[in-house]
């Protein structure tokens, strides 16, 4: 009887341990957020109060700061180096500052920094894409830019850079680098097929693809003509909407409505689906493995952005000695525009003393010392900056001029499901073989109940 | 008198006892009750909330509280062509797969034993695609069945003779969904031949011998004698399976990102899209409350059959 009793306090007092434990865990968690929140507005305060005094400025740079910078890159081993070389060197300069990373995937950097936002732990900075732009505004996360580096700050970059950071004509972002989608071509497998210039148009394209199939590498494996991504990535959907711009055609008005009855919009899918029927665009594949087969000399020309012959270089890194660049073709009535992508830094306000270590670290990363060595052996892309050289990259030469025809597409919150709906059209006139009339009919009530 | 009496304090101590056991067996249950309404009563109760509500990420952010939308998020999903295809992709997915899962499971179960020389060698080996990631998994045969250099393509040339040159199973929208049912049943299948394989271990070896000496052949031991014992574990085995299946979500969008043309979205991949791509949490929680009515209809009737789990 007494061992029962015995058994039965032990057990009792094992399960308010359990409870008091798993009640302590999470009330640990809060009190952190809640810590951090504390500290914002000490730093908040203190900054306010450093206002007031006659040597605000001097007060507020020597008072330690911590920004918190998310940053997906980090987990990247190609830029971990780089970015540990910018916190290192920054916080040399400024002794008062401490960068704190907060790092995650790419695919979940978003969900990681709103869901700390929603917990009263905003991140100052997320180093990101111009696409996740209306994203982060929308959530009310992002600040307009010239809150944080003054108004006069759009002046130093190229104008459609900032255009296409903008929403209804605010910067969001701040750009570092940008990249049209360039036509990456092999230069051997032109040789070979006895082609002397890449194509213009996207007729000269369906010459110069019939010219190239039916080749085959030297362990006989098959070469591809051309390719277009058409995976369901957002990445894929961008792709396909620049190849709409290059036919003239548009997806959204300037207001972010859907617009999709213009005759480049519907030319786009004829030519994937050409591009289909004939074999010459590998099905379904996703940029990854456009480079890929470009890396293993399997795909005479493709496209993708600047920052894409990375990827190839990681493959195979003879892939420079065959590689050219061109500007994006001409289809139908269209000049051959495409889609300016940018990385950017997105900005949130977290006080003015954080805001202040803000744009000296945004200063500092725009430096021709830093940024300009980045873009130049890292990361092959055009700087936004209209005082940074262009890189001296042999590869990215032969699309220069498509900086200038680029455009920015308007930026939506759904955006990135808009891209996938973009993929499943695309899918549709090609893997599924569907009439491009009905496959467009399809795709505009997708995107109308998206855009609702 | 003096029996009555006795008989009477003897039925109070026992009442008090009784009293004390219930209070204690209460507390004993109190944890348990605790952390389910923690973590899943009130997370679930908030989602099917949300899910009338005008709910996005600045919500989250300014803290302020979804708006009522009149059912808006309902209506867009009846009128969204995908919730129907959606419905019928994540049915057939996790039928297919709990129904092979369970076959070749059983199977493999059997061998394993049987006095076949290495068995616990093939034990050991056969646990490992469990133990692997399932976004690993998914990478693995993303890349095996990748339709231009994948291996699985060139290893059906050559064992073809080079008659299929073509095959790219995620690529088809017919046969996609199929692609990552052979993933899922390769991750799947060791942990359900485990628990199969404990469960025919348990199956009294006398009662087998009794069939025989009765003249039970092996096709009516298995069905009369070893399933029926196995009931309980079977039951474990299959509602894991399905509830797997019926959420799986890492496997599809890693691999195929529910397309090509949609031919492999099911509820979950439309849930994550409309909360995390399209930033609507509310129409995500709209899909995902609907996913959990299909879920409890699946749960009730899954029930309905396997009954209760005496295996007599």
């Amino acid at each position: 009887m007494q061992k029962q009793i015995v058994r039965k306090w032990i057990t009792m007092i094992t399960a308010v341990c359990l409870v008091g434990g798993l009640t302590a865990c999470g009330s640990g968690g809060s009190s952190g957020a809640g810590k951090d929140a504390a500290q914002t507005s000490k730093e908040t305060l203190a900054a306010g109060t450093e206002k007031t005094a006659e040597n605000a400025e001097t007060e507020t740079s020597a008072e330690p700061v911590t920004i918190k910078f998310a940053n997906y890159a980090l987990l990247e081993d190609a830029y971990t180096d780089f970015w540990n070389g910018v916190k290192e060197g920054f916080e040399k300069e400024h002794p008062n500052v401490t960068i704190e990373w907060v790092t995650a995937p790419y695919a979940d950097i978003t969900s990681q920094v709103i869901t700390m936002a929603g917990a009263g732990d905003k991140c100052d900075i997320v180093f990101g894409e111009n696409t996740w732009i209306s994203t982060y505004e929308d959530a009310g996360f992002a600040v307009p830019v010239s809150d944080v580096l003054g108004e006069d700050f759009v002046s130093g970059f190229h104008e459609n850079a900032v255009e296409s950071c903008s929403i209804d004509g605010t910067a969001y972002g701040v750009p570092l680098y940008v990249s049209p989608f360039i036509l990456y071509y092999n230069t051997d497998i032109f040789k070979q097929a006895g082609i002397d210039n890449p194509p213009a148009t996207y007729d000269e394209l369906l010459a110069d693809c019939e010219k190239i199939n039916g080749m085959k590498t030297a362990d006989g494996n098959v070469i591809y003509p051309f390719g277009q991504t058409t995976a369901s990535v957002p990445i894929s959907g961008t792709s396909i909407n620049s190849m709409i711009y290059n036919f003239g055609g548009q997806v959204l008005d300037a207001d972010g409505n859907l617009s999709i009855d213009n005759d480049g919009f519907h030319q786009t899918f004829e030519m994937l689906q050409t591009l289909d029927d004939k074999g010459y665009n590998p099905q379904n594949a996703k940029l990854k493995d456009l480079r890929n087969l470009f890396a293993l000399g399997q795909l005479a020309m493709y496209y993708d952005q600047s920052w894409g012959i990375a990827g190839v270089k990681a493959i195979n890194k003879d892939a420079e000695t065959y590689t050219k660049s061109a500007v994006p073709l001409k289809g139908g009535s269209g000049d051959g525009a495409s889609i300016l992508s940018a990385a950017v830094l997105i900005l949130a306000d977290n006080g003015d003393a954080r805001k202040e270590a803000v744009k000296e670290l945004i200063e500092y990363i725009l430096r021709d010392e830093v940024l300009g060595d980045y873009l130049a052996n890292i990361v092959p892309a055009y700087p936004a900056m209209k005082s940074m050289s262009q890189p001296d990259n042999a590869v990215l030469t032969g699309a220069a001029d498509s900086i200038s025809t680029a455009v920015a597409s308007p930026s939506i919150p759904q955006l990135n499901d808009l891209n996938l709906e973009l993929d499943t059209l695309a899918q549709a006139v090609t893997v599924s073989d569907e009439d491009v009339d009905k496959a467009i009919e399809e795709f505009r009530a997708s995107a109308k109940t998206l855009l609702q | 008198m003096n029996r009555s009496k006795t008989m009477r304090v003897s039925q109070g101590a026992q009442m008090t006892r009784k009293k004390r056991d219930l209070g204690f067996s209460l507390l004993l249950l109190l944890p348990a009750v605790v952390i389910t309404t923690i973590f899943i009563l009130v997370p679930v109760i908030d989602s099917v909330r949300e899910s009338f509500l005008d709910y996005k990420m600045k919500n989250i952010i300014s803290g302020r509280p979804g708006e009522w939308n009149n059912f808006a998020n309902y209506i867009k999903l009846t009128a969204n062509a995908k919730l129907g295809p959606a419905i019928v992709h994540t049915f057939l997915f996790c039928l297919v797969v709990v129904l092979l899962q369970f076959v070749f499971g059983m199977a493999l179960a059997l061998v394993l034993n049987s006095d076949i020389k290495g068995a616990r060698f093939l034990r050991s080996i056969m646990m490992m695609p469990w133990c692997v990631p399932t976004v690993i998994s998914a990478l693995t045969w993303m890349w095996l069945f990748q339709p231009q250099y994948g291996f699985i393509r060139w290893f059906t040339g050559i064992v073809t003779g080079g008659r299929v040159t073509d095959l790219a199973l995620l690529n088809n929208p017919s046969t996609a969904l199929a692609g990552i049912a052979i993933a899922a049943l390769w991750k799947q299948i060791p942990l359900t031949t485990l628990l199969l394989l404990s469960g025919l271990q348990n199956v009294p070896d006398s009662i087998e011998e009794a069939a025989i000496m009765d003249g039970a052949n092996a096709w009516n031991r298995f069905f009369r004698i070893t399933l029926p014992y196995m009931k309980s574990v079977i039951k474990v085995v299959l509602s894991m399976a399905i509830i797997e299946n019926f959420k799986q979500f890492p496997l599809i969008w890693t691999m195929t990102g529910g397309g090509p043309d949609n031919s492999t979205t099911t509820l979950a991949i439309l849930s994550y899209r409309e909360a995390f791509v399209s930033n609507n949490l509310g129409s995500g929680a709209a899909v995902t409350t609907v996913w959990m009515l299909l879920m409890i209809v699946v749960v009730i009737v899954f029930n309905k059959l396997m009954g209760d789990n005496q295996t007599t």
